[in-house]
């Protein structure tokens, strides 16, 4: 590891409230080497901002949003808050969840008000200031309601209010819109930044995670974009477009348009897939089942054999992190080529989609012997004399190779590929790898 | 007008027949209030009262037995209460210290697997030494026997629920700065409760398993006795007084049944608040006894007056600056967490030195027979628990896939469950003597008798749970009779199947020590096996042998918990579960 510098990202007008510099993330995994996470993440909260963290899932985006909040200490790096070094929890942050994460004994008024008596409020303050909040939020009326009689966006709007409650200078959302249906999630963004906007009062700034283009096209006024395994701050965008935004204005429009190249340009395996190939001499596998690929291969053929990647993920309705990761596997297996930000699909692609169920087999098998590791376990498998492999075997040549990957899940993803071209069988029970029946 | 008339007549006939019923309530809750304050007075007297070792019991005395059972009650609620607080305090600690977690999880699982009578010879001298002169150490000691069979299995609920708090919000208590007891109050105890209320319910039935014993032993030459259903009995078998035997079993069920509806319905009902899952589509429990309590005009008056008191409490205080919280600085909890772990690892090692000097006593070969022991009592375990999953499985496959079944006997299973086997076991006695069964053979009989509920009513729940779908699909795919049982039925109620074996094991071997050793019309009869050795032991003093002997019980069951058991669930986890 080298050391990484610290420098400060471009900076924009106003203070400087929150900083992660030159942080690192590792996670011990059980008998493994430690699961790098996040690599030397600059990252600065300034005065009156709307911040938003963009990236693929498993990109880390809610781990630097957790340290930030003092809730995870960094491996390496510091956080500061207001030029302090931060010890333990970070006093000015408060979060918003993507599971909304409320208390379901307590109703709104009580999951409101608990964290203002943790917060030692005196009691007739405690009362004035939730049913401040509680009405800033549009729930006013609903004091005594408990979660379970709350629909998915009233619910947030309870994690909101929770949130707003304790004054927070910085607010951090969670992803806070993923689980709450699209026609709320579009006014609660709008609400959200209504509160923000008045200069008088907390929250100053806000720092947001997302996987969704328009919502931090509409929201943030700097956009960083992270790149997944491990996670990296790729480009800083600022977004400089006046409020209140209109989702259909041109510049909107050129925004989304600059992130959805931006994102395909980091993220689609071109030029970096080969740099990463030959250091590692093993491919990490993206863990996506054969179905979804068969299935994104299925919807090229039906389209002429060439779509936008944003207009396959808005129509299949798929997170855009996830998709990424199907068509990088798809790549992976020479059925498609990603100029820019088409996928198209390729000539073995083509063929695959015509052929009937025991020739797709054949052909899968074949590109599955394209990739090291299948190679690898293929002919172990064959050199053994009972054509018996032990688990642990594979693991460990992963472990080896790929020492920041999850091991537990490449073994599934690719027990799952090579089931599906029947190049070997796995019996979970016994955990051994052994040539598929009948063969 | 006639209809408006009419009307008017109806609403005030409602009113006088509402008000008449509500009188009639609150009649009882005044006379239910009385009672009670006359029972703790009457308590109070029985415990300060010179001490008896052995009260003299009128069988024919129409009032002892309802008497008795108020006692034997009163005792199973102290223990209980005392075990909630153990609980608290012993989860709570595991959960949060890292470092004594490692020792506080395997000695909770090895206190679990003693046998009452073990811990009975060395408390009862130790207190009524402590309280020479009145009843009050007899009376706890009695308390602790039964506080010894709930405690275990409710710490581990509660420990387990501490540490399964969700992640997320764990995270808001964290972020929003709860202090440890208000993350106690707020997140971890509500969290717990269901899970707590569930164990509750079990450990009270535990508690009266031993009553028998509890109330009435002896120790060498000493005859000990306190008044209370399971003396009764006692006294009532010694006797041979069959009329008696069926009255105490009468006032049992009555007890347990009364339990039932009047405490643990209503706090079942209450507890479902803090169901974790939302959007339930099991109906919400309900309970008559609250309905009931619901229509009383005197409780609202008091729950009305209870809220201005305190709104005008909090008007006062509004001036006040806030009360500050009970906010111990951390670093005090750790270091008071460090000063109890070394006492009590202080302690530990007084206990394995005195345990160790003990067992000094004991001759190479009496180890020997111990362990021969050993092999008998788990022999007759396995073949108890296996005994009943032959019928259990069955009958609560047919009562669990039947709704209608379900509904009417599940309450019933449940009762029959928390009976207390060994009052029944004289009745069995007579039966094998007619037969001529011996109770090498009998005993194995007599343990199933108290643990095969266990496995019913696991096997009913699980029974209960398979989806419809899974069913729908075997029907329509016309998988029928024994196929349908084995790729359908038993994979679906392993998990559930497992749970079962697990405590009715449990409860075997601790049955082994009244059921291999049974006193019977004055007569005592044994067959070999570790119960029958702890027993003796137990009433010669002969403690030497008690503490080795309870060492091997104590070991094999662990070692059994640790390698069957344990891949049980790892295979029900992995294989069977229904919810992945």
């Amino acid at each position: 590891m080298t050391t990484a510098p610290a420098i400060p990202p471009a900076a924009p007008a106003g203070d400087v409230l929150c900083e992660e510099r030159g942080v690192w993330q590792q996670f011990p995994q059980p008998n493994g080497r430690p699961l790098r996470v996040l690599e030397d993440i600059n990252l600065a909260i300034h005065a009156d901002e709307v911040v938003a963290l963009l990236g693929p899932s498993g990109c880390g985006k809610s781990t630097i949003l957790r340290i930030l909040a003092g809730l995870i200490r960094p491996t390496r790096g510091e956080v500061f808050y207001h030029g302090q070094p931060l010890r333990g929890l970070n006093p000015g942050v408060a979060i918003v969840f993507q599971s909304f994460a409320l208390f379901p004994w307590m109703n709104v008024a009580e999951n409101v008000g608990m964290v203002l008596k943790a917060a030692r409020l005196p009691r007739d303050e405690i009362k004035h200031r939730a049913e401040q909040v509680i009405g800033m939020v549009g729930l006013a009326g609903f004091e005594q309601a408990y979660p379970r009689e709350l629909s998915g966006g009233m619910k947030q709007r309870v994690g909101i209010a929770r949130a707003l409650a304790v004054d927070p200078e910085i607010l951090l959302l969670d992803e806070p819109f993923s689980q709450v249906d699209a026609l709320t999630a579009e006014s609660l963004r709008a609400e959200v930044i209504d509160i923000w906007a008045a200069n008088d009062r907390n929250p100053s700034s806000i720092l947001m995670v997302s996987h969704d283009i328009k919502e931090v096209a509409y929201m943030a006024d700097r956009i960083l974009i992270l790149s997944a395994n491990p996670g990296r701050v790729r480009t800083v965008l600022a977004n400089a477009q006046p409020r209140p935004r209109d989702y259909r204005s041109p510049e909107f429009l050129r925004l989304v348009d600059q992130l959805h190249e931006l994102i395909t340009g980091h993220e689609m395996p071109d030029v970096d897939e080969a740099a990463q190939r030959v250091a590692a001499t093993l491919e990490p596998l993206p863990h996506v089942s054969t179905s979804e690929i068969i299935g994104l291969l299925e919807y090229l053929d039906a389209r002429g054999g060439r779509e936008d990647i944003f207009r396959i993920a808005s129509d299949t309705n798929s997170e855009f992190g996830r998709l990424i990761s199907i068509v990088e596997a798809a790549e992976m297996l020479d059925f498609v080529d990603t100029p820019k930000r088409m996928v198209v699909l390729d000539v073995r692609g083509t063929e695959f989609v015509k052929v009937g169920p025991e020739d797709r087999k054949a052909i899968w098998r074949a590109q599955l012997l394209q990739l090291h590791i299948f190679r690898l376990v293929s002919d172990a498998l064959k050199r053994q004399p009972n054509h018996k492999l032990d688990r642990d075997f594979v693991l460990e040549t992963i472990v080896m190779h790929m020492p920041h990957e999850n091991y537990e899940r490449v073994f599934h993803t690719l027990v799952g590929w090579a089931r599906f071209g029947n190049l070997f069988a796995y019996d979970d029970d016994s955990g051994m790898i052994t040539l598929p029946l009948g063969s | 007008m006639i209809h408006m008339n009419q009307r008017t007549w109806g609403h005030a006939r409602a009113l006088l027949s509402r008000s008449r019923r509500v009188g009639w309530v609150d009649l009882l809750i005044v006379a239910g209030v009385a009672g009670l304050v006359f029972g703790v007075a009457g308590l109070a007297r029985e415990w300060t009262g010179e001490l008896r070792p052995s009260i003299q019991i009128d069988l024919d005395d129409v009032w002892t037995l309802p008497r008795y059972t108020l006692l034997s009650l009163s005792r199973g609620l102290f223990a209980y209460a005392l075990s909630l607080v153990f609980t608290l305090v012993y989860g709570y600690w595991a959960a949060k210290d890292h470092a004594a977690e490692k020792l506080l999880v395997p000695l909770l699982d090895i206190l679990q697997s003693i046998p009452v009578l073990s811990f009975l010879p060395g408390v009862v001298l130790a207190l009524v030494a402590v309280f020479p002169r009145s009843n009050v150490g007899l009376e706890l000691a009695a308390i602790l026997m039964i506080f010894t069979g709930q405690a275990w299995n409710m710490t581990f609920s509660f420990y387990h629920s501490v540490r399964s708090v969700p992640t997320d919000q764990s995270e808001v208590a964290a972020v929003y700065r709860l202090n440890w007891w208000q993350r106690l109050k707020w997140l971890e105890l509500p969290f717990s409760t269901m899970g707590l209320v569930w164990n509750s319910m079990m450990s009270m039935a535990g508690g009266w398993f031993f009553l028998m014993i509890t109330e009435s032993f002896q120790l060498g030459a000493k005859d000990f006795r306190l008044p209370g259903i399971g003396s009764y009995m006692t006294v009532a078998v010694e006797q041979g007084r069959a009329d008696a035997m069926l009255w105490a079993v009468l006032a049992m069920v009555l007890m347990i049944v009364a339990l039932d509806q009047l405490l643990w319905r209503p706090v079942v009902v209450w507890a479902q608040k803090f169901r974790v899952e939302e959007g339930g589509n099991e109906p919400a429990m309900t309970s008559w006894f609250l309905d009931v309590l619901d229509a009383s005009r005197l409780l609202s008056a008091i729950r009305r007056w209870a809220v201005r008191f305190q709104t005008r409490r909090a008007a006062v205080r509004v001036r006040r600056p806030a009360r500050p919280a009970l906010a111990v600085p951390p670093g005090w909890l750790a270091a008071g967490s460090r000063a109890a772990f070394l006492v009590l690892l202080a302690a530990l090692a007084f206990g394995a030195w005195k345990l160790f000097g003990l067992l000094h006593g004991v001759a190479a070969a009496e180890w020997l027979a111990t362990l021969g022991m050993a092999v008998w009592t788990l022999g007759r375990v396995l073949l108890a628990t296996a005994l009943g999953t032959l019928w259990a499985v069955p009958a609560g496959l047919a009562i669990g896939l039947s709704p209608r079944r379900a509904r009417v006997l599940q309450p019933l299973v449940q009762i029959a469950a928390s009976f207390p086997a060994p009052m029944l076991f004289p009745l069995v006695i007579a039966l094998f003597t007619a037969a001529a069964i011996p109770l090498g053979l009998g005993s194995v009989l007599l343990m199933l008798l108290g643990t095969q509920w266990y496995i019913l009513f696991n096997v009913v729940a699980g029974a209960m749970a398979i989806p419809a779908d899974l069913r729908e699909a075997a029907r329509s795919y016309a998988v029928v009779g024994w196929q349908r049982l084995w790729a359908l039925y038993l994979p679906a109620v392993f998990p559930y199947l497992v749970t079962g074996w697990v405590t009715a094991a449990g409860g075997a071997w601790n049955a082994s020590i009244v059921a291999e050793f049974v006193t019977f019309r004055g007569q005592v009869l044994t067959t070999p096996g570790l119960g029958a050795q702890i027993s003796a032991a137990s009433n010669r003093l002969d403690f030497p042998l008690l503490a080795a002997s309870t060492l091997v019980m104590s070991a094999v069951v662990v070692l059994f918990n640790r390698t069957v058991w344990r891949r049980c669930y790892a295979l029900a986890e992995r294989r069977f579960s229904l919810n992945k």
